[in-house]
């Protein structure tokens, strides 16, 4: 560890009705990598927001390499050298990686591009970072790992002195997260100084040196990674202990009714002769990596997407789903792994979200009983715990892990019997992940059935009675609780059929 | 600045609305200091002429564009609306309520091929409703062969439509078309923020995949939020005639552009999920009243459209600023 290169102090935000940032500390040396963790809604983006001018601070002072600055915009904070690499990745798919990484900064030949020179300073770049893209490659056609290291590369290309990691590995693969510990690794020897921002506790020992922790705005504390255990950390976070074992026995009686049935579905490359059932107050796990159709296979059982063939069966009887209209009036829902896509209509309030599914059962003869709507939503806020000021707001000032219990709230409005959770827990911190564990299970206590699509091998056996894995658009394996351990699902997983 | 729009009263009316009022008022203020004779209450039952086929107009393209769509054949299907049905009515001589009848259905008709396109075939509503208006232009010359229509006057049999707009009451007018035009925008109003359409076209304007996977039939919802567009358009036609009786083959595309206006002018997004029936209300009396200024100055429509036109753009200037520094 270098010298100190960023130092920020009593920094203070507060926006409309919320005190974002509280008197928060944070520094950071060269070529350390500083962990920055805490709950959803905690202010861990707003205060890199903060420092990267996108918020201006009411109060505090930022000292960066010596000197106090306050950057007025993103970019003037990338001329001084800090970068952030964000968790939604802004590219342009169709040109290429090399164009992607000097948009803005063409090396020019009198009055026209000059791609051969990009393309060449491009290589030279990932040769540096010992990583294997070509350059002249589109963009869209790279895997979200390989993306993830173009934005790396064109940070490290602007003399990035500190880079900023939101979440970067939220939707990698395993081998790709260990490529991205080594490029960090190599940016640490280069004295770069990186905030890492992550909700995987596993990923602290591993590549951190000192981990920060916020809680509701303010500054808790910050560890020595390689001192700190888990539940230190989140005891930090969460004020509270929360630890549950994996599961090892399924209460789920063997001759449960059986309340949907797929048999033989098949919707394209990533969807071949599933098959599988679902029991009545059973968790049933999919696991498998990345690409190998658990999504797909939800959505076209959902009826999101077109089926070619296969049938299924709810509770017992065949139907016909062609729409997520059919799929709903048979009881199913689905949550889906990208909620700002497919979950939330971000315009409209928590009540409006909440309602979508089952309007009609809010209806006063043409007029929409907004009491009712309202009052019903209240009674979801409070037991789910969601963070909003009221039910009349706007679902796109909350954070992800209300905005995701609020999808949820959609569907437990409209008593679905079944539900499908995709990723149920993507990019939710601690807290209001043990929320969503807890919902699960009283759910299925009262008689619902969940599928569950999962990455985290860890969530899907503390959660699951019984695991599907799956592995390019096959099932390739089925697993009870009491025989699935990580290395089994793995190996199916990554089985050649 | 931000305590102002925090007010209790100025957050209930809106922000926006305010801002409107004062430019309406400013407006008529210049128009009244500048133009001869401009106060008076001719020239207003003058400007409302415009004010009321307009609005019918603007209306119903507010609610395509809470969708997220947009409808350029508006000011044609009006006209071939009217053309038509006036055909009918002076040609083949069919009785008077039954052309009023038949020039709403040929709106709604367009509004339904339209939706039906957008929303069943997935076509972008830029290019069905550009098709359309070239369409309703082309339909109501053949139909008359490029004939001139006019609609009787007053005095003259089957002249009582005339009424719709105003009605003589002694030595002055009461203003009915006024009336039936505020009447309609409450009635939007209020199926626009407290019907399951309404909730339902803002919902699909701002994110239509995540209310698609809620269960809901979008495509349902979106196509009628065409055949209401349509359906104005219609009425729209009734009331134009009904001010300028003489309605001519070829014409009507200007009237789209003032429509959308009114509606951006009044705080409705072009992104879709926002919309206001107030703003475009206010929205389309600025844009009446500063027609009828501009001919009492003594300029010519051409300069109204640039003054449109840089309204216009100041409105969705303004839109964008807001969203900015929202999000």
């Amino acid at each position: 560890m270098g010298d100190l290169i960023l130092t920020m102090k009593g920094i203070d935000k507060t926006f409309p009705g919320v005190h974002a940032l509280n008197n928060v500390d944070f520094e950071l040396y060269k070529g350390e990598v500083h962990a920055l963790m805490g709950e959803n809604g905690a202010g861990k983006s707003t205060l890199m927001k903060v420092l990267t001018g996108i918020y201006k601070k009411d109060k505090g002072t930022i000292t960066y390499e010596g000197k106090v600055v306050e950057f007025s915009n993103p970019r003037e904070a990338q001329q001084a050298g800090i970068v952030m690499v964000h968790q939604e990745l802004n590219f342009l798919g169709h040109l290429t990686v090399a164009q992607n990484i000097f948009i803005g900064r063409e090396y020019m030949k009198g009055r026209r591009i000059d791609d051969a020179r990009m393309i060449e300073e491009a290589a030279k770049l990932f040769q540096r970072m010992r990583i294997n893209i070509d350059p002249t490659e589109k963009m869209s056609n790279l895997t979200v790992g390989k993306q993830q290291m173009c934005e790396i590369a064109k940070a490290i290309s602007h003399d990035a002195k500190i880079i900023i990691f939101d979440e970067p590995t939220a939707a990698l693969t395993e081998t790709e997260v260990e490529e991205l510990f080594e490029i960090i690794r190599e940016l640490k020897k280069k004295d770069i100084g990186i905030i890492y921002i992550t909700h995987r506790m596993d990923e602290i020992k591993v590549i951190t040196d000192r981990v920060s922790v916020m809680r509701d705005g303010a500054y808790v504390g910050t560890l020595i990674s390689k001192d700190s255990t888990k539940n230190d950390i989140i005891n930090m976070m969460v004020g509270r202990v929360i630890y549950e074992e994996p599961k090892t026995e399924s209460k789920v009686p063997k001759d449960a009714p059986v309340v949907l049935k797929v048999e033989n579905l098949n919707a394209g490359r990533f969807v071949q002769n599933v098959s599988f059932e679902l029991r009545k107050g059973e968790i049933l796990g999919f696991a498998g990596l990345m690409g190998s159709g658990r999504t797909e296979t939800a959505r076209a059982i959902f009826g999101a997407d077109p089926k070619e063939s296969g049938d299924i069966y709810v509770n017992g009887v065949k139907v016909e789903i062609n729409s997520p209209q059919d799929a709903v009036r048979h009881g199913i829902g689905y949550l889906s792994e990208d909620r700002k896509r497919y979950g939330i209509v971000v315009q409209r309030t928590v009540s409006e979200n909440s309602t979508m599914a089952c309007l009609e059962n809010f209806m006063n003869g043409i007029f929409i009983n907004k009491k009712k709507e309202n009052k019903e939503t209240e009674k979801y806020v409070e037991s789910l715990a969601i963070k909003t000021p009221s039910v009349d707001q706007m679902v796109i000032d909350l954070s992800g892990g209300n905005q995701q219990k609020v999808v949820l709230t959609k569907w437990l409005i409209k008593n679905c019997d079944i539900l499908i959770f995709d990723e149920p827990t993507r990019g939710i911190d601690v807290g209001a992940k043990s929320d969503i564990y807890k919902l699960m299970n009283v759910l299925v206590k009262e008689g619902k059935s969940i599928i569950m699509i999962s990455s985290e091998l860890p969530e899907i056996l503390r959660m699951s009675d019984r695991i599907v894995v799956m592995c390019e658009g096959r099932k390739s394996g089925e697993l009870s609780i009491e025989e699935a351990t990580q290395e089994k699902i793995m190996h199916l997983a990554t089985m050649e059929i | 600045m931000y305590r102002i729009k925090q007010n209790p009263l100025v957050r209930k009316i809106g922000f926006n609305r305010i801002v409107l009022c004062l430019v309406l008022l400013v407006m008529y203020g210049f128009f009244a200091l500048f133009a001869k004779n401009f106060v008076s209450y001719n020239r207003l039952l003058s400007a409302m002429n415009y004010a009321y086929f307009l609005g019918f107009l603007s209306l119903g393209v507010t609610f395509v564009i809470a969708t997220g769509g947009i409808d350029f054949s508006i000011g044609p299907v009006m006209f071939c609306s009217a053309i038509m049905s006036g055909y009918l009515l002076t040609h083949y001589k069919w009785p008077l309520w039954i052309c009023l009848i038949a020039s709403v259905a040929i709106g709604a008709l367009y509004g339904t091929l339209n939706g039906y396109l957008v929303a069943y075939r997935d076509v972008p509503s830029f290019i069905t409703s550009m098709a359309i208006m070239q369409m309703s232009k082309g339909v109501a010359s053949v139909f008359t062969k490029a004939q001139t229509v006019s609609w009787p006057q007053l005095a003259e049999e089957n002249g009582w439509y005339r009424n719709l707009i105003k009605v003589k009451a002694g030595n002055t007018y009461i203003p009915v078309g006024l009336i039936i035009l505020l009447v309609a925008a409450i009635i939007c109003s209020i199926i626009l923020n407290k019907t399951k359409a309404g909730r339902y076209f803002l919902s699909i304007g701002s994110n239509k995949e995540a209310v698609r996977l809620s269960g809901v039939n979008v495509k349902k919802w979106q196509m009628l939020a065409y055949v209401i567009c349509g359906l104005m358009a219609g009425i729209a036609a009734i009331f134009f005639v009904a001010a300028y009786t003489t309605v001519q083959p070829g014409y009507g595309d200007q009237y789209n552009n003032e429509a959308i206006a009114g509606c951006v002018m009044g705080g409705t997004s072009m992104a879709g999920g926002l919309a206001s029936i107030s703003g475009t209300f206010i929205g389309v009396m600025i844009i009446s009243i500063l027609q009828e200024g501009i001919l009492a100055i003594g300029l010519n429509k051409n300069y109204q459209l640039v003054i449109t036109g840089l309204i216009v753009i100041a409105a969705v200037y303004l839109d964008v600023m807001a969203r900015r520094r929202k999000y």
